[in-house]
């Protein structure tokens, strides 16, 4: 199957957070107690029974009093994920065939390694320390449907649909670089930015922690190569050298 | 709307001013991006950046209450820039009639039209009237050159509206302006349309209908009305707020807009002698000059067989207002307060946050013997007698609470703001105890008969001889749906073509075969139509869901049903010229085919193609049988100069009720003259005090929604998942007045204005900026109206900012004014 | 019959085996994490299980490590010029007919390994209470998280040699783990020094 992607484009989006009610309601999650600090955006981050958000990012204006810009938010089922590379349950993050990078609580035993695997910061934990993230509505685009929050995004500010033919949708639509084309081994949910990412508040380059790019390419094969061997080494002493003997014991024998 | 949701893919240019579709009807903006993406240009004027202004192309502020202003120099500038449709204007509208040579404006007057009385502060329109001929006919000149010709007129009132002044007024920087006027004007061409978006941003103004009046002139101007793309765009607050409107919602029009009767009309001949408008011209379609079918049909509806010609289709049972009585909210609410009413039925609102001055609204109800609250939930008003400042031991109102369904528990027509009445059905059953408003209304009217049969009373008939079928308990919609349509009570013969038109007894098939001889019903004349017959069967046509597009202009004519008679757009015979041929071939609503082929009998013959026209007449170029295109006015005209409203024949800017200078910058009247004054020299009632330019209160404050929540919240703040995107009262200012008032962001303050005050968290932002208003700095805030101290329990989420918001209302609609006020605002 | 002396006391040999089994256990649900071993289930359970396993071992095995501290860490840290000769014969491990110098009651590569233990024990534990109690600070889970594999990493490489020498390498010694007692010519010829210390 074709790879599926969200697409999102904050040139379209009027932060009207449809999406974020639209996820709430199909992903039955309650509701969190906010308070207003000051600002539209709310609440102020991901939290384990909030999925997805709209940020709400003011940037100086040269025509206008502000530039305004609403960006959503939510897990960006890497290819190359670092939730999952790093996660020690089997099972508790997979790859449905969509590509969607979904879970299983049931096989997650609650480590929290996943959180410092992931790039953008995206794995949260119920009260009792399951992962919970977006799943791209798993259940809902296995059926054929699209997820909940683009679905009702009025705008199409969050379209859903076969990744290559989204990216090069945008492209045409004069969109010269689609944020996360290739990040990652390419996300699915990509961003079809005006500007620089910096400016809607993504990093330009993201990446999976070095230390766990090295833990994965070194330490974890020496654990399993080192062992051997050391157990191999051993029995080489053994045979080729032998027991250690002793200076008398040597004498006697010789 | 004139036009609808979808069309607004078809414009060049969308102005957004007075709404902010993008956080209160954010579909709408589905189809604002879809134009955007064809190239067209999104220009939003707001004193506040909004979401919706986040996503302009252009945008430009001013300050709350001077739209006529900004408008006004529009107007200037495309008449200054040749930039108008001169064949459309001169042909469709009415600026080259000739005005009476006794009519004088503001410019000659200071800031009054002609015949201004200032005790009752009332205009005589004697003067405001057009010069005819002998045969009774507008006078005109066809060059528009004459001094005396409304177009001449109108460009020396606007005359005075120059860049310069109107940025000194609306704080708008000139070079903004100039550029959202050029921006606009560019629309005049025949290939290139504009349209209008409005909401309660231009209507709850001490000149609200002017706001509206002044842009329906541009619009005429620039001959955008009638085309696809185009047009005057209501957006409606609620999702049936449309239907409610031409159900008759307000004091003063039964369903179909026909006026309530008041008390000098006698006779049902008297009110139709008086209330039909006339024209002597005949090329003048002039279809309000069906009323009396109409109201007879409609008569005949309410009362049946009770309505006979011998006593006047039961006109006698209607109610009447006094002469010049007005009972719109201010003056119900005003009334309450003074103890004149025993008891209120609060249905579907929540006036305790929802009215204007609502400090003054709750304590009228205090005033009252009893309340029913119909309602999804309770609410501030339902609760009043434990609100702030209340002690429930000295309140004698005994309330009831009434729940309703939703409207997903239950089956009917919703109208949207493009006339599109669309049949809904029932989801789940109704919750608890709750049921729908139309099974209540139904218990409701039979035990109130039931007990006029019994004990009698002074004038029973209007109850007793009702029809009012509609089942015991629960209320079979369609049985309304179907009256609302009208029914042929007697055979219809067509006696020219000697052709039955409807069999007695059938679903009428529109309004154009209502009768004034009581030989038809109808509920409601602009509906007709909605529920209709086809192969002898009964059709609900708002049932429909054909997705068919032929034009591509996305009048998807076979979804649902619209009124009128499924017109998608309206004073559609504008949008083509004389002979019939769309002024934009590429968007064509209509045209003229004189070889058009009817597909029943195969023959060809001339017609209209496209959406449903404004009449079948041929087009204008013909002699004889040409019509003119706008056919709801009595001479056919578009009207540039418009003598049918209270406060003059154009829009004038005047201030509103409360604002930050003690003159107008234009004349020497500060306020609209002809708007009613609650309190004033003379006196009135604390509660409605008002305080104008006054150190006090130094900043301009507006009230408006959020995309999160609905109205006073009643159902939103109810929504855990809204709440959580919404949960408190804020207050919306400028880095710079913070800067002042060492507020930061997240700081709870007090905003106060002369009649209460709120707290609100302070939402510190560069979106306000403060405005050069004739030379000095004016500062802005704005607050949402969702919050109310009755739910969240824990008062967290604040009171409502109408606590806040003068008793002063349009001078035509009495729709009070809570976009423009003063305020002041301090650390908590 | 040879005379036995005793090498090792009855806690001593009891940490010895708390701290070998904890840290069997830590190993082998660490594979099962590092290699997604879902075969691990059939010894444990579940992987939740596992987990629940692993964090309570490794409080025992912190434990075990701190009281072996006692036992081994002053002697570990005491070198003589003999632990130089060892160390640069590399103990004798790669001749046949070696000639080391003479030992106290531990080796010099039995010092260093435990040496290593303590370090890298030390590391892992710290890490691993880490990782546990205080998730959310990515900065500290990445650095634990690193450290944690690298000190697992070495233990699995250090506890496979340590075994084989203890076994097959040198005969006789799992004795001094089993019983405490080694005979005492057997004592002499490995820990001369220490035989002498104690006036035999
Ligand atoms: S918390 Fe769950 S999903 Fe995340 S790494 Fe641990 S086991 Fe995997
Ligand atoms: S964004 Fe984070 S949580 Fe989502 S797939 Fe990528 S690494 Fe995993
Ligand atoms: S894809 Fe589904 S789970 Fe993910 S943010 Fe959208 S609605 Fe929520
Ligand atoms: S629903 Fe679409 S337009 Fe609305 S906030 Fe979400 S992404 Fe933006």
């Amino acid at each position: 199957m074709a790879r599926k992607a969200l697409l999102i484009s904050p040139e379209l989006c009027i932060g009207c957070r449809g999406c974020q009610t639209a996820c709430k309601g199909w992903n039955q999650l309650p509701a969190e107690k906010t308070k207003n600090t000051g600002s539209f955006e709310n609440p102020a981050d991901l939290t384990p029974i909030v999925f997805n958000k709209i940020r709400y990012v003011e940037v100086p204006s040269e025509k206008d009093p502000v530039r305004w810009l609403f960006v959503s938010q939510r897990c960006m089922h890497c290819d190359d994920a670092g939730c999952m590379k790093i996660c020690p349950a089997p099972g508790a993050l997979y790859k449905t065939k969509e590509g969607a990078v979904a879970f299983n609580k049931e096989k997650c035993i609650g480590c929290k390694l996943c959180v410092a695997g992931c790039p953008f910061n995206v794995p949260r934990y119920d009260a009792k320390d399951k992962i919970s993230k977006c799943n791209l509505c798993e259940d809902r685009i296995a059926a054929g449907l699209e997820p909940a929050c683009s679905k009702t995004c009025p705008t199409g500010a969050i379209k859903y649909g076969e990744r290559d033919s989204l990216i090069g949708g945008s492209k045409k639509a004069g969109f010269a670089k689609v944020y996360g084309d290739t990040d990652l081994g390419g996300l699915g949910s990509i961003y079809a930015f005006k500007d620089s990412p910096k400016l809607y508040g993504m990093e330009e380059n993201p990446q999976i922690p070095e230390s766990i790019v090295f833990w994965h390419k070194v330490l974890k094969p020496l654990a399993y190569w080192g062992v051997g061997g050391a157990v191999a080494a051993s029995l080489l002493h053994y045979v080729v050298i032998g027991p250690h003997k002793d200076d008398e014991e040597v004498k006697k024998d010789g | 709307m004139t036009n609808h949701w979808v069309d607004l893919k078809n414009a060049d240019v969308i102005l957004v001013m007075g709404s902010n579709p993008a956080e209160n009807h954010p579909i709408s903006m589905k189809w604002i991006m879809k134009a955007r993406e064809k190239g067209a240009k999104l220009v939003v004027v707001d004193p506040r950046f909004t979401r919706t202004a986040a996503r302009a192309d252009l945008y430009a502020p001013l300050r709350s209450g001077t739209d006529i202003a900004f408008l006004g120099g529009m107007i200037k500038y495309i008449l200054d820039n040749n930039l108008y449709f001169k064949e459309y204007v001169v042909n469709y509208t009415n600026a080259t009639y000739l005005v009476n040579p006794d009519f004088k404006g503001p410019a000659e007057l200071n800031g009054l039209f002609s015949g201004y009385d200032e005790t009752t502060r009332k205009y005589d329109k004697k003067t405001w009237s057009f010069q005819m001929d002998e045969k009774g006919l507008p006078k005109k000149d066809m060059t528009m050159k004459d001094p005396n010709c409304v177009f001449q007129i109108m460009k020396k009132h606007y005359s005075r509206y120059t860049p310069d002044k109107v940025s000194s007024i609306t704080g708008t920087p000139k070079e903004k302006l100039l550029e959202v006027y050029k921006a606009y004007g560019s629309t005049g061409k025949p290939n290139r349309v504009g349209t209008e978006l409005y909401a309660m941003g231009w209507t709850q103004h001490t000149v609200g209908t002017q706001n509206i009046r002044t842009m329906a002139i541009i619009q005429l101007l620039l001959g955008n009305i009638g085309m696809a793309g185009g047009g005057m765009n209501a957006l409606r607050g609620e999702s049936n707020v449309q239907g409610s409107t031409d159900f008759g919602l307000l004091f003063h029009i039964l369903p179909g807009y026909i006026p309530v009767p008041s008390a000098t009309l006698v006779d049902l001949k008297t009110y139709i002698d008086k209330l039909t408008p006339k024209t002597k011209d005949p090329r003048s379609v002039n279809w309000w000059g069906n009323r009396g079918k109409y109201i007879t049909s409609y008569l005949k509806s309410i009362y049946g067989s009770n309505a006979t010609k011998e006593n006047g289709f039961a006109y006698d049972y209607l109610p009447k207002l006094d002469e010049g009585m007005n009972a719109s909210w201010l003056n119900l609410f005003d009334q309450m307060y003074k103890g004149k009413f025993d008891g209120f039925f609060a249905w579907g609102q929540n006036p305790a946050c929802s009215g204007a001055n609502a400090g003054k609204v709750r304590t009228a109800l205090t005033k009252l013997k009893w309340m029913v609250n119909v309602n999804l939930f309770d609410n501030e008003t339902a609760s009043f007698w434990k609100g702030p400042g209340l002690n429930p031991k000295d309140i004698q109102t005994e309330v009831f609470m009434l729940p309703c369904a939703s409207s997903v528990e239950k089956e009917g027509s919703i109208t949207n703001s493009g006339r599109l009445a669309q049949w809904r059905y029932k989801a789940i059953e109704p919750i608890g105890q709750s049921k729908p408003d139309s099974d209540i209304v139904n218990e409701l009217f039979l035990r109130v008969k039931k007990m006029y049969q019994k004990q009698g009373g002074a004038f029973p008939d209007p109850i007793l001889k009702l029809t009012w079928n509609y089942g015991a308990k629960a209320v079979n919609t369609h049985l309304i749906a179907k009256e609302v349509n009208g029914y042929y009570i007697e055979e219809l013969v067509d006696k020219k073509a000697n052709k039955v038109v409807g069999k007695k007894g059938d679903l009428c098939t529109n309004f154009v075969t209502l009768q004034l001889d009581g030989t038809t019903s109808c509920g409601n004349w602009i509906y007709s139509g909605s529920y209709t017959m086809k192969d002898d069967k009964q059709v609900n046509m708002m049932a429909r869901r054909k997705k068919d597009d032929p034009t591509g202009l996305g009048l998807f004519s076979d979804w649902a049903w619209c009124w009128p008679v499924n017109r998608r757009i309206i004073y559609n015979r504008a949008s083509v010229n004389m002979e019939g041929k769309p002024w934009d071939p590429k968007r064509a609503v209509i045209k003229w085919n004189p070889n058009k082929l009817d597909p029943k009998t195969k023959k060809t013959g001339p017609g209209w193609e496209g959406d449903v026209p404004d009449g079948p007449a041929p087009p204008m170029a013909d002699e004889k049988a040409g019509k003119y295109p706008f056919i709801m006015r009595a001479d056919g005209m578009g009207a540039l100069f418009g003598p049918g409203l209270a406060d003059g024949p154009f829009p004038e800017h005047y201030e509103a009720l409360e604002c930050p200078l003690q003159a107008n910058l234009l004349s020497k009247q500060r306020v609209n003259p002809a708007i009613k004054m609650f309190f004033d020299k003379k006196g009135g009632l604390k509660e409605d005090q008002f305080l104008s330019c006054d150190m006090r209160f130094p900043y301009v404050a507006t009230t408006y929604r959020v995309s999160e929540h609905w109205q006073t919240g009643v159902l939103t703040r109810h929504l855990p998942w809204q709440a959580e995107l919404q949960p408190q009262q804020f207050v919306e200012l400028s880095e710079e007045l913070a800067k002042e008032k060492n507020i930061k962001s997240g700081d709870k303050v007090t905003v106060k204005s002369a009649r209460g005050e709120v707290w609100a968290i302070a939402m510190v932002t560069n979106r306000f900026k403060p405005f050069k208003v004739a030379n000095s700095t004016v500062h802005q805030v704005g607050l949402p109206w969702h919050f109310g101290w009755q739910f969240p329990e824990d008062g967290s989420g604040g009171d409502s900012s109408n606590l806040l918001t003068p008793t002063v209302g349009d001078a035509n609609t009495m729709i009070p004014e809570t976009k423009a006020f003063m305020v002041n605002v301090e650390k908590a | 019959m040879d005379k036995m002396i005793r090498k090792a006391g009855v806690f001593e040999i009891f940490n010895h085996w708390v701290l070998a089994i904890s840290c069997f256990i830590l190993a082998l649900t660490g594979y099962a994490f590092l290699f997604h071993l879902e075969q691990m289930t059939g010894i444990f359970g579940s992987f939740a299980q596992m987990k629940v396993i692993h964090n309570y071992a490794g409080i025992v095995f912190t434990g075990s490590l701190v009281i072996s501290i006692f036992f081994y860490l002053p002697e570990s840290l005491h070198m003589t010029g003999d632990d130089l000769k060892w160390l640069s014969m590399l103990g004798g491990y790669l001749s046949k007919h070696p000639h080391v110098p003479p030992m106290g009651k531990l080796n010099t590569g039995q010092k260093l390994a435990y040496l290593g233990l303590v370090v890298s024990g030390i590391a892992i534990a710290v890490s691993g209470f880490v990782i546990w109690l205080m998730p959310g600070v990515k900065k500290y889970i990445l650095l634990s998280h690193l450290a944690h594999n690298i000190a697992f990493d070495y233990i699995v490489f250090a506890v496979a040699a340590h075994i084989y020498l203890a076994t097959l390498a040198n005969p006789g010694t799992l004795r001094i783990m089993l019983s405490g007692t080694v005979p005492l010519e057997w004592a002499r010829k490995k820990s001369p020094k220490w035989v002498k210390e104690m006036g035999y």
